[in-house]
């Protein structure tokens, strides 16, 4: 079963049985989860900074006024 | 032409201005500009509502819409001044939370120089929470595609931060390339 080829040839390398095929695909990569999730914290805070701001007023004002237009 | 909008899909659209602004960003790294397309797209969403069917993914039409806003007026823009390393970074000038300032700071510099298509792959499935098919259909292309622009987005911010992809690190621990006095 595919299952159990994963897991069997994830203990030949020396890795804890039980780790996913997940951990295999990223040393596939070569690239380890530790800077994966690095890199993802980052990009997300980067993203965050500015998705937390408040709405800039002009924004807010225009979709009123789309709105006023809508009903007229 | 009335136009009947429901107060559900007024409140979502207001919801899914933060982060199309912070879409916005990412892809010109100007805010003033960001703010420019963010409004050309709610203008564009509210004239083309009756095109969008209420219940399907709202926040993935917006994305196209500024994407395609952003493209477009590229297009026309082209001869004007390209950035240059470094200058679009520049102009993102608020201050850091959460992570190291230095940190932020780098991140911030890598993440502008990576090319376009990498940059909005990783930030749509990476940072916007979309999934690798609703990122393939906000830039038009195939999910393979999506995958492996963030792959290589991912192992270029590696290299640029001076991270090995083989080194295994404590997450907490990692502080990129800071040069020495």
């Amino acid at each position: 079963m595919a299952t159990k080829t994963m897991d069997l040839s994830a203990e030949a390398r020396g890795a804890h049985p039980g780790e996913s095929a997940l951990h295999e695909r990223e040393m596939e990569d070569g690239f380890s989860a530790n800077l994966q999730a690095h890199i993802g914290r980052h990009v997300r805070a980067v993203f965050d900074e500015v998705a937390r701001e408040p709405v800039p007023e002009r924004l807010l004002r225009l979709l009123k006024d789309l709105e006023q237009s809508g009903d007229k | 032409m009335r136009r009947k909008v429901s107060a559900a899909l007024r409140d979502s659209l207001v919801a899914e201005m933060s982060s199309l602004r912070a879409f916005g960003v990412s892809l010109c790294g100007d805010k003033e500009r960001a703010d420019d397309l963010v409004q050309e797209t709610l203008f564009k969403a509210w004239n083309h509502l009756d095109s969008f069917h209420e219940g399907t993914n709202l926040k993935a039409w917006l994305f196209t819409i500024l994407r395609n806003t952003y493209f477009s007026e590229r297009r026309k823009r082209r001869r004007e001044v390209e950035d240059t390393d470094g200058s679009y970074a520049a102009q993102l000038a608020t201050p850091p939370e959460q992570l190291g300032h230095m940190d932020m700071q780098d991140f911030r510099a890598v993440l502008a120089r990576l090319p376009d298509d990498q940059r909005e792959a990783l930030i749509l499935v990476g940072a916007a929470g979309f999934s690798y098919e609703e990122a393939a259909q906000i830039s038009v292309c195939p999910v393979g595609t999506i995958k492996s622009r963030v792959n290589r987005a991912r192992v270029r911010l590696a290299e640029m931060l001076g991270l090995a992809a083989d080194v295994d690190f404590a997450p907490a621990a990692v502080t990129p390339v800071i040069k020495s006095a």
